[in-house]
């Protein structure tokens, strides 16, 4: 099946909230809750929206989960519906992304153990932004101007199987100089999920497979994407 | 010239004169200003004295200090009356009163009459001395006057001086005199009790025989008293049955008394404590210059709680939730158990004064909004960030006067569709932007005269010094030819990615990328004038 739906648990404020960001970038997003009154609501505020009791590992299968769907949103307001359902989910598909919200540290651990694959604490988050903007105010204004404004994305490019950038250091890499953007660093997949800074003492080799992690206006972005899908980055090896 | 001339032209001199003016605050600081720094080293040392004083005054009854004793006591009597002098002269401006009366005179083309002008001065000053810590004052002083040395014992009032240093016992009288009514309804009970039990045991005890009876009223009222107190001493006891009924009577009645006047007490204390409490932290905040107030102690609150304080910065918290109050005491942090909203606990925490940042951090939108706009009445200068739990709400609260908001939510929305969309790009950055990585976003401002003064950027050599430039940050509005990468930011204007032929000015803000330890270095070079 070439579906990837996302399904969003729990019809809150915050599952509302993260529908619409989710189909602002045009990614087919269904709600779930066992709460009728919520489903109601949402519906009228014109989202895809079903009842489904999620205690019954049936339904679950039959929304999707384990067969094609590949990321799941716990946005329960309780944190005992929240594990229930990372467990449950997470038994019918060891591959699936598992996103809960937690209310606390502790919370996050057991969501952590239910088989969450993130769990995000939104007053975490908003309390260190709270402190950001007290302590660097300036900074905080421009990230939220720019980067959370729209006016500039934060994009990973993957570099093809056949490029020609492969094996070549990361400090050989210039992209400044031609495209309008700037490379924060390099994710090496295979190896692990965090960020190599392209600053940092080491000189990753590039790999087929790894992503290339950038900020720009969009239009740069395409187009460097574009040209490395093509294979015309050969000068953007400098010295 | 003439006496009213002459008083006149001083009243002048002494308005225009800093050094008289600065003298008289340096007093006030010192004798009478609670917000003064050095107000508290004068109590403790004044506190000490009379302490000290009144020693020597008791260790004199019994041993003869010859010299020492007079001479201590004739320090002490002099700095009492320094004082007493000094408070007599900072309680009003006696050349402010003549030259009003001087200046109305004036305007209303009348003759001025130095008379009614010194009469108000007068009266000013009478005002003072009537006052119930001056009259103690005082008496603290007389005694020691060798005509008047039968009044020793009134050196004893130079204990109640003590009310004016310590605060603890003027709250004690605050709290007493909150109950004055329960006092008072139970000092008229006592009384008649008293009277009356007084009255029958004189009535049946006098004529007892061998003399053991009741010689007067007055000794039956102490014997009331005695009973009554249940302290008992026995040196009066009655011998008749009829006197022995009535001590029962007077017994029990006692016990009744003793309990509501202990209730009493308790429960003024249970019912000031809060405040008692209240008031150490108000104090406090005045004394640090506290000018960070966080509202609300919940979970946001709590992690700006700790990131302040793992910054060192002072604040207060508010919140309304005794548990939560309790939470962030136990954490060592300042809080006031509160509601926010209440524009006179925001006012004791400075709001109007000393206070430049308040944050609502509450779970509550209503709350949020309406702390916001109380605040924002109050103070208009105030930096307010507000947290919004509901999208719809982030336009009210910017109507109410808040400067920025934090929509935890909508946080949460945007974290989700990133992470959705591209996983590996967004953790990475976002760790970093909200620093929880060693590698963060740093800003350095641009002083005039510095070495980034008017230099390129391609000569700064961002690379070698493992940064990565990620803009400029320049006052002023965008250039007009709308060049790609510059994005107005209020009325500053970002540029991205500058070119390496860009030219900083002074006042740019350049915002980087890098490993704290490259930052460091980066800031140290700049300060050393090396690039």
């Amino acid at each position: 099946m070439g579906r990837s739906d996302t399904l969003i648990f729990g019809c809150g404020p915050m599952g509302q909230e993260v529908a619409e960001q989710l189909i602002g970038r045009k990614l087919p997003v269904y709600l779930y809750s066992s709460d009728l009154d919520r489903v109601a609501e949402v519906l009228a505020k014109g989202f895809d929206a079903a009842v489904l009791d999620y205690t019954d590992d049936d339904k679950l299968r039959q929304v999707g989960i384990g067969e094609w769907v590949k990321v799941i949103f716990c946005l329960f307001p309780e944190e005992a519906k929240n594990v229930f359902l990372t467990l449950s989910a997470r038994a019918l598909d060891p591959d699936l992304k598992i996103i809960c919200v937690s209310e606390s540290p502790q919370s996050g651990q057991k969501l952590f153990a239910a088989g969450a694959s993130k769990v995000i604490d939104p007053y975490e988050i908003s309390g260190r932004k709270v402190h950001e903007l007290i302590a660097r105010p300036m900074i905080v204004d421009m990230l939220e101007h720019t980067v959370f404004g729209k006016h500039l994305d934060i994009a990973e490019i993957e570099i093809p199987s056949d490029s020609c950038l492969s094996g070549n250091p990361l400090s050989a890499l210039d992209l400044g100089g031609r495209y309008n953007v700037v490379l924060m660093g390099v994710v090496d997949v295979e190896m692990s999920d965090s960020l190599i800074f392209s600053t940092s003492g080491v000189d990753h080799k590039l790999d087929a497979g790894d992503m290339l992690v950038v900020i720009g206006p969009a239009l740069e972005i395409t187009r460097l994407k574009g040209d490395l899908e093509e294979d015309r980055t050969a000068q953007l090896l400098g010295g | 010239m003439d006496n009213t001339h002459r008083l006149i032209q001083t009243s002048y001199k002494l308005k225009d004169s800093v050094r008289y003016r600065r003298a008289k605050n340096f007093f006030y600081d010192l004798l009478e200003n609670p917000k003064a720094r050095i107000r508290p080293y004068f109590d403790v040392f004044m506190i000490l004295l009379v302490v000290s004083s009144v020693w020597v005054l008791i260790y004199d009854v019994r041993h003869d200090m010859g010299l020492f004793d007079d001479l201590f006591e004739w320090v002490a009597v002099t700095i009492f009356i320094i004082e007493y002098l000094l408070r007599f002269w900072i309680y009003n401006d006696s050349h402010k009163v003549i030259l009003s009366h001087y200046e109305r005179a004036e305007f209303i083309n009348q003759p001025f009459h130095a008379w009614p002008a010194l009469r108000e001065v007068l009266a000013k000053k009478w005002e003072y001395m009537t006052q119930p810590l001056a009259i103690i004052d005082l008496l603290a002083i007389i005694p020691t006057y060798r005509p008047l040395r039968f009044l020793r014992i009134f050196l004893l009032f130079r204990l109640f001086k003590l009310f004016r240093y310590t605060r603890s016992i003027s709250e004690f009288v605050k709290v007493l005199n909150e109950k004055r009514i329960e006092l008072f309804t139970l000092f008229i009970f006592m009384a008649f009790i008293t009277f009356t039990a007084a009255t029958a045991l004189f009535f049946f005890e006098t004529d007892v025989a061998d003399g053991k009876g009741v010689g007067s009223f007055f000794e039956s009222i102490y014997w009331a008293l005695v009973t009554m107190s249940t302290v008992g001493y026995g040196d009066i006891t009655p011998h008749t049955t009829e006197g022995r009924v009535v001590t029962i009577i007077l017994i029990i009645a006692g016990l009744g008394v003793i309990s509501f006047f202990t209730s009493i007490i308790v429960s003024a204390f249970s019912e000031k404590m809060h405040e008692i409490r209240a008031q150490r932290v108000f104090s406090e905040v005045e004394r640090k210059h506290i000018d960070l107030i966080v509202c609300g102690y919940g979970r946001v609150g709590q992690v700006v709680a700790d990131q302040l304080a793992l910054d060192q910065r002072q604040f207060v918290l508010v919140d309304p939730l005794e548990n939560n109050v309790r939470l962030a005491k136990q954490k060592g942090y300042l809080a006031a158990l509160g509601d926010a909203a209440d524009s006179a606990l925001l006012e004791s925490l400075g709001i109007t004064t000393q206070a430049k940042r308040l944050l609502c951090l509450t779970g509550d939108d209503v709350a949020n909004v309406y702390i916001t706009l109380s605040a924002r009445q109050m103070n208009p200068e105030i930096e307010i960030i507000s947290r919004a739990n509901h999208r719809e709400n982030v336009t009210k609260l910017r109507l109410a006067g808040a400067d920025h908001t934090v929509a935890p939510y909508e946080i949460v929305g945007l974290i989700a569709a990133e992470y959705v969309g591209q996983p590996v790009a967004f953790e990475a950055i976002y760790g970093m932007l909200t620093g929880q990585n060693d590698v963060g976003i740093e800003a350095v401002r641009v002083r005039s005269g510095s070495v980034l003064d008017g230099r390129c950027m391609a000569d700064i050599g961002f690379r070698q010094r493992k940064l990565i430039p990620f803009g400029v940050v320049r006052e002023g509005g965008c250039p007009a030819d709308g060049s790609s990468g510059t994005y107005e930011i209020e009325d500053r204007c970002f540029h991205f990615n500058p070119t390496p032929d860009f030219e900083l000015q002074a006042g740019d803000l350049v915002v980087m990328f890098g490993h704290e330890y490259s930052v460091v270095h980066f800031r140290d070079c700049l300060e050393r004038g090396t690039l």
